[in-house]
C-alpha cells in the first residue's frame, strides 16, 4: 500500500518536472517532439530507478562523508551503461537525444532522490520511488513534447492532425521549450490553487 | 584569427548556451534573482568551464582514446569535473580568499552545473584542437554569462511587475526567457568566415 | 557507517573497482552489437540508394578524402558507389549522411544516418531534397542553395541546415572524384 503512495506521490504531489522543478535542462532540449521527450524520460528512469535500488542497498556500508562522491560513481556507471545500450540498440534514437544521454549524470533528480529518499529508505521503497519519479517525469516531457509538436507542426508522435503550413514553428523551436513550459507550470499552479 | 573569431561570436550569440542548446538552466533560473550573484556565478562557472575543458580534453586524447576507454568518457568526466571544484574551492580558500569570499558559495554548485560537464564532452567529441577548445569554453562561458546577467537584470524589474498568482516565480521567469530566446534566434545564420 | 579514514578509502576503492568491472563487462556485450547495427543501418541504406549489386560491399571499405567508400558491383561489373559523409555545420551539430552514386558520377539517392536538426523544419531533409522540384537526385554538379547562387531551394525556414546538407554531398562529390582518378 505504501508503496503505491510513493509511487503515485512521484506522479502528482512531487513530480519533478512541474511541482519540484528540477533537471530542466534535459525537459527543455529534448521536448522538440513527443517522441524524443517520452524516450528520454525513460531513459532517465531506468538510470532513476537502477540508482535508487543500488544506493538504498549501499546505504550501509558506504561512509557518510564521501556518500556524494560514491553517489555520483553509481548514477554515472548507469548513465554508461544505458548509453551503450542504446548505442547498440536505438543508434537513431541514441543520435536524436546526443549530448542530453551522457548529461543525464547532472540531472538534479537522480542526485536529489538517491540523497532525500533512497539513502533513507529500503529499496524495494526506493524501487517504487524510482518508478514513481521517473513516470512523472517521463509524463511531464511527454506531455511538453506533445504540445511542442501539434502547436508546431500539427502533429503528434508522428500523426499529422492537420497541414503542417498551420503549424506555428515557434513552438519546436528554442523560445517554444521555454514558454511551454512555463505555460504548463502555471496550470499546474492553478490547479493546485483550485483544489 | 578568423576561424576563433567565428567560434567566439558563434557560442556567445548564435549557439548561446542557454537560449539555443538549453544547458545549464538551473543555476539560469535558480541564481539570477539579482545582478550581483548573476555575475559571481558566471565568473565562477567561466573559471571552471575553461579549466575542466582544458584538463578533460588531455584526459581524452591522452589516456581515453589511446588506452580504448572511450566508453567511460561520461564517469571519468565528472569525476575530473568534481575533484576540480573540490581542490579550487581549498586552493582559492588558501591563496584568494577576497575571490573566495565572492564565487566559494557558487563552487559546489557547479559540479552538478550540467553546461560544464556538457562542454566538455562537445570539446572532446568534436575533434577539436586543444586552443580551440580552451578558445570555446571560454566563449560559452561568456554566453552563459550573458545570459544570466541579462536575465537578472530583467527579473530585478519583473518583482515589481503585478503578474498572475499562479504565473509567479518560475513560469513567468521560462516565459520571459523564452522572449529572449526569441531575440536570440535574430543571430541564427549570420555566417563568418 | 563511521567514516573513518580507512573506511572511506576502503569503500571508494571497493565500488570503483566493482563499477570498472561491471562496465566493462557491458562494453563487452555490446561492443559487437554497435558494430553490428551500424553495418546493418548502412547496409540497408546502400541498398535502398544505389542500382542492384551482389558483393559484399561492406567489405569493399576504403578511405577517400577522409570520407569512407565503398564499391557496389554486380557480377563484378561495378554499378556504384556509396560515400558515407558528414558536415558538422547544421543548425544543431552533425548531420551524417551516406551518398550513392553511379559509374559517372550521378548522384543515385542519400540516407540521413545521423542529425539532430529541429523538427518539421531541418528534420526535413529526409524527403525534402529528394522530391522535386527541389531534388538534388540525378546531379552530377556542386550544389548549393538559391541563397548563395545555386539552383537548389533551401528547406523553407532552415537554410542553415540545407547548406550543410549539401556541403555533406558535396564533400562526398570530391570523394567519389578523388577515388576516380
Amino acid at each position: 500500500m505504501k508503496s503505491l503512495k510513493v509511487i503515485i506521490d512521484g506522479l502528482f504531489r512531487r513530480n519533478p518536472t512541474f511541482v519540484l522543478i528540477l533537471g530542466l535542462c534535459p525537459t527543455l532540449g529534448t521536448t522538440s517532439s513527443a517522441i524524443t521527450g517520452m524516450s528520454m524520460g525513460l531513459a532517465t528512469m531506468m538510470v532513476l530507478i537502477c540508482s535508487n535500488f543500488t544506493v538504498s542497498a549501499l546505504k550501509g556500508i558506504i561512509p557518510d562523508k564521501v556518500r556524494i562522491p560514491a553517489f555520483i560513481l553509481l548514477i554515472a556507471s548507469f548513465v554508461t551503461i544505458v548509453q551503450m545500450v542504446m548505442q547498440a540498440w536505438l543508434p537513431a534514437l541514441n543520435a536524436s537525444l546526443g549530448i542530453f544521454i551522457p548529461l543525464i549524470v547532472v540531472n538534479c533528480i537522480l542526485l536529489g532522490r538517491a540523497e532525500a529518499f533512497a539513502s533513507k529508505n529500503n529499496p524495494w521503497l526506493s524501487v517504487c520511488d524510482g518508478i514513481g519519479i521517473g513516470l512523472g517525469f517521463t509524463l511531464a516531457l511527454t506531455l511538453i513534447g506533445c504540445v511542442r509538436e501539434i502547436l508546431g507542426t500539427g502533429a503528434v508522435f508522428g500523426q499529422q492532425l492537420y497541414s503542417s503550413d498551420y503549424g506555428a514553428l515557434l513552438f519546436v523551436l528554442a523560445p517554444g521549450a521555454f514558454i511551454v513550459l512555463g505555460l504548463l507550470i502555471a496550470l499546474f499552479n492553478r490547479l493546485k490553487e483550485g483544489r | 584569427m578568423l576561424t576563433y573569431i567565428a567560434i567566439i561570436f558563434s557560442a556567445i550569440l548564435v549557439n548561446n548556451i542557454v537560449f539555443a542548446q538549453f544547458l545549464g538552466i538551473c543555476p539560469f533560473i535558480g541564481v539570477s534573482k539579482n545582478i550581483d550573484s548573476a555575475c559571481g556565478m558566471s565568473m565562477a562557472v567561466a573559471f571552471v568551464m575553461a579549466l575542466a575543458t582544458a584538463v578533460t580534453w588531455l584526459l581524452q586524447h591522452y589516456v581515453l582514446v589511446p588506452l580504448g576507454l572511450v566508453y567511460l568518457q561520461t564517469i571519468a568526466f565528472i569525476l575530473v569535473i568534481a575533484i576540480l571544484v573540490q581542490m579550487l574551492e581549498i586552493v582559492m580558500k588558501k591563496s584568494a580568499p577576497g575571490l573566495y569570499v565572492a564565487l566559494g558559495v557558487y563552487l559546489p554548485l557547479i559540479t552538478t552545473n550540467c553546461a560544464v560537464l556538457g562542454t566538455a564532452i562537445i570539446a572532446a567529441n568534436k575533434n577539436f584542437d586543444f586552443l580551440y577548445s580552451i578558445v570555446y569554453a571560454v566563449s560559452t562561458a561568456l554566453g552563459f554569462g550573458l545570459a544570466i546577467v541579462l536575465f537578472a537584470a530583467i527579473r530585478s524589474q519583473l518583482e515589481l511587475a503585478d503578474v498572475p498568482r499562479s504565473m509567479r516565480g518560475v513560469p513567468i521567469a521560462l516565459i520571459v526567457a523564452g522572449i529572449l530566446a526569441m531575440a536570440f534566434m535574430g543571430f541564427a545564420g549570420i555566417k563568418i568566415g | 557507517m563511521k567514516s573513518s579514514l580507512r573506511n572511506m578509502i576502503l569503500s571508494l576503492t571497493g565500488l570503483t573497482v566493482a563499477i570498472g568491472a561491471a562496465l566493462a563487462a557491458v562494453n563487452e556485450a555490446t561492443a559487437d552489437a554497435i558494430k553490428e547495427t551500424a553495418r546493418r543501418t548502412r547496409l540497408e541504406a546502400m541498398e535502398a540508394i544505389l542500382p542492384p549489386f551482389d558483393n559484399d560491399i561492406i567489405a569493399t571499405e576504403v578511405q577517400s578524402d577522409g570520407l569512407p567508400l565503398y564499391q557496389a558491383t554486380r557480377g563484378s561489373e561495378p554499378v556504384g558507389i556509396a560515400i558515407e559523409t558528414y558536415s558538422d555545420n547544421g543548425f544543431s551539430g552533425r548531420i551524417a549522411i551516406i551518398t550513392g552514386f553511379d559509374n559517372d558520377g550521378k548522384l543515385t539517392g542519400y540516407r540521413v544516418l545521423e542529425h539532430q536538426e529541429t523538427p518539421g523544419l531541418g528534420a526535413r531533409m529526409g524527403e525534402w531534397f529528394a522530391t522535386a522540384p527541389h531534388s538534388v537526385i540525378g546531379s552530377s554538379a556542386t550544389l548549393s542553395v538559391k541563397n548563395d547562387g545555386g539552383d537548389i531551394d533551401a528547406i523553407t525556414g532552415a537554410t542553415i541546415t540545407s547548406r550543410a546538407f549539401l556541403d555533406a554531398v558535396n564533400h562526398a562529390r570530391q570523394a567519389f572524384q578523388s577515388y576516380k582518378k
